[in-house]
């Protein structure tokens, strides 16, 4: 065997030097086309967008019109707000359901946690659109939550759908599988070991957790976070099918300015607002894996 | 709370606590999908009924419709073109990552994050407005590039990892028997990367085939695919209508995914969301 061989996640230690330049530019050339296409669709739309937003429409120099016009209209502050409130909303509830399930199944072995563990993955398997309808039939005025209610003797129903409660309630339903599945990997990757030793120098469950468990899946959660704060926050069909007219989520009033009101640079410029707030999580969310790849390698 | 956390808590407590969790959960999962099931074989459902009358109507109504038709044409053939060719440039890219050393390697793997790094409404519009400048609006090239933004994710990271996870020593060892790179890679390195590059393939697929915010930017008014459609019938028609069409929508998905079950089960899902 062959010096190189040894480990299969080292790097080649410096082979000889032609051999280094042919992997180099086979390498880059393997990777060219799916980078062209991701130049393409996400790099090149992103930044003629931005040029689009501060040109303006009569001609002449860069100008933050666009911008101006979009924030000085008291409806979009609205939806700016109402968005925000929202995602932080579900990405709380989300993670408050997700995090104990991730623990339980980690933690236990009985038919319950094995029931468990199949069935939070099932939204994973259901496109968003019927899950929204899905949800539209169950808490609707006189859907069946309500029949439920009604059969029960209560007469009174609370509004389940078409405002924010069932956009949140619908963003729970979605995402519990990817949250769980995400903290569960980093769940999976803490060392038993180090958590029976925790139990043999006395420290409780809520101790273990607070001091073991919680630093060793930082990473994780913070990428299960910002993923489901970038996912809510660019959502396009819950809102629009469960959520209300007014105030709407960002992704229902840009699409709106798009198809309906035929004003693409105002549509381009709510976006160009988008990709800024959740910029902010953005740069956490590649921070963290890229941590966790430094890491992994 | 905590004693269900844990295995040394005790027994009956736990047990108490997980079947009290389990019965609600699945009442918040199960509830919606089985209200959405009965709907599509009610013929009318009247209000405080626990039950509907049940009938096939609205599958006669919704099959012969010529829409549904166009969108179901439409959507299998765009759901698979973009899996294929997200396939194509992307297994030889994530073979590169996993095992080749070349410049800028790192951030470019991680340049893939930035479709997810974006709210993707806001991506979708910005792609629009670039189609409508290359004249792609509501054509087949521009509903599949849009399905094809949402499979590249699944079609690098989880066969880098495969291909990270497969020991060097077997692609040595048929080298050093004489095959060539190109041998090496189709009769070893390929068939044990199998597995995980069909969960990439069907996660892929799900991604495309499912798109719908995108493509009713994109794709309307002559170009729309089945969860396009979708938007339609939940908004303007009975419920019964949306129903059946919901199963039909599921179909294609839930048998791939029967199918795949057996890798599915080998833990490459978890594998998958662990990159």
């Amino acid at each position: 065997m062959t010096g190189t061989g040894l480990d299969p996640h080292a790097a080649t230690p410096v082979p000889r030097r032609r051999e280094g330049l042919r992997q180099g530019a086979l390498g880059l050339a393997l990777v060219l086309p799916p980078l062209l296409v991701l130049a393409f669709l996400v790099a090149l739309p992103a930044v003629t967008a931005v040029i689009e937003t501060l040109t303006p429409a009569g001609g002449g120099g860069p100008t933050l019109a666009n911008y101006a016009r979009v924030l000085g209209a008291r409806t979009l502050r609205a939806d700016i707000v109402f968005s925000v409130g929202i995602t932080l909303v579900s990405v709380a509830v989300v993670f408050a359901l997700s995090y104990p399930l991730a623990l339980y199944l980690r933690f236990s072995r009985g038919r319950a946690a094995r029931v468990l563990g199949v069935l939070f993955v099932v939204p994973l398997f259901v496109p968003v659109v019927i899950a929204s309808f899905a949800m539209i039939t169950f808490l609707v005025n006189h859907g069946f939550v309500s029949t439920l209610l009604y059969q029960a003797g209560v007469r009174a129903f609370p509004r389940l759908v078409y405002n924010g409660t069932g956009i949140v309630l619908t963003q729970v339903w979605v995402n519990i599988p990817f949250a769980v599945l995400i903290l569960g990997a980093g769940l999976q990757a803490i060392d038993d070991a180090l958590i029976d030793g925790a139990r043999d120098v006395g420290a409780g469950p809520l101790r273990t957790f607070a001091s073991i468990i919680l630093p060793l899946n930082a990473v994780p959660t913070m990428i299960a976070l910002t993923l489901l704060f970038i996912g809510v926050f660019g959502s396009f069909t819950i809102p629009y099918l469960v959520g209300g007219n007014a105030p709407a989520m960002l992704g229902v009033t840009m699409t709106n300015y798009l198809t309906q009101y035929l004003q693409r640079a105002q549509a381009v410029t709510i976006a160009v607002l988008a990709f800024l707030i959740a910029s902010v999580v953005g740069v956490v969310y590649v921070a963290s894996v890229s941590r966790r790849e430094r890491g992994a390698r | 709370m905590t004693a269900v956390l844990w295995p040394w808590a005790a027994g009956a407590l736990r047990r108490a606590a997980g079947i009290a969790a389990l019965l609600a959960l699945a009442s918040f999962i199960l509830g919606p999908l089985l209200t959405l099931l009965l709907w599509a074989f009610a013929g009318t459902w009247l209000f405080p009924n626990l039950w509907p009358e049940f009938s096939l109507r609205w599958w006669t109504y919704v099959l012969g419709n010529a829409d549904v038709e166009k969108a179901i044409r439409m959507s299998l053939m765009s759901a698979p073109t973009a899996t294929l060719i997200s396939a194509v440039i992307c297994i030889p890219a994530a073979y590169a990552f996993a095992r080749l050393e070349f410049p800028a390697k790192r951030v470019l793997l991680l340049s893939f994050l930035s479709a997810n790094a974006f709210p993707k409404i806001g991506l979708y519009v910005s792609i629009a407005t670039l189609l409508y400048r290359l004249d792609l609006m509501d054509t087949f090239t521009g509903v599949v590039l849009i399905q094809l933004v949402n499979t590249l994710l699944f079609m690098i990271w989880i066969p880098t990892g495969t291909f990270r996870g497969i020991n060097r020593n077997l692609e040595e060892a048929a080298r050093d028997a004489g095959a060539g790179p190109l041998r090496t890679f189709f009769q070893i390195t390929l068939p044990i990367a199998l597995p995980g590059i069909i969960v990439a393939g069907l996660f892929a697929f799900i991604a495309a085939f499912d798109e719908a915010q995108g493509t009713l930017i994109v794709g309307t008014p002559n170009h729309m695919t089945m969860p396009v459609l979708m938007y339609n019938l939940v908004l303007s028609y009975p419920q019964p209508v949306g129903a059946v069409f919901s199963i039909l929508l599921s179909l294609p998905s839930l048998v791939l995914l029967l199918l795949a079950q057996r890798y599915l089960r080998a833990g490459y899902l978890a594998a998958g969301y662990s990159l």
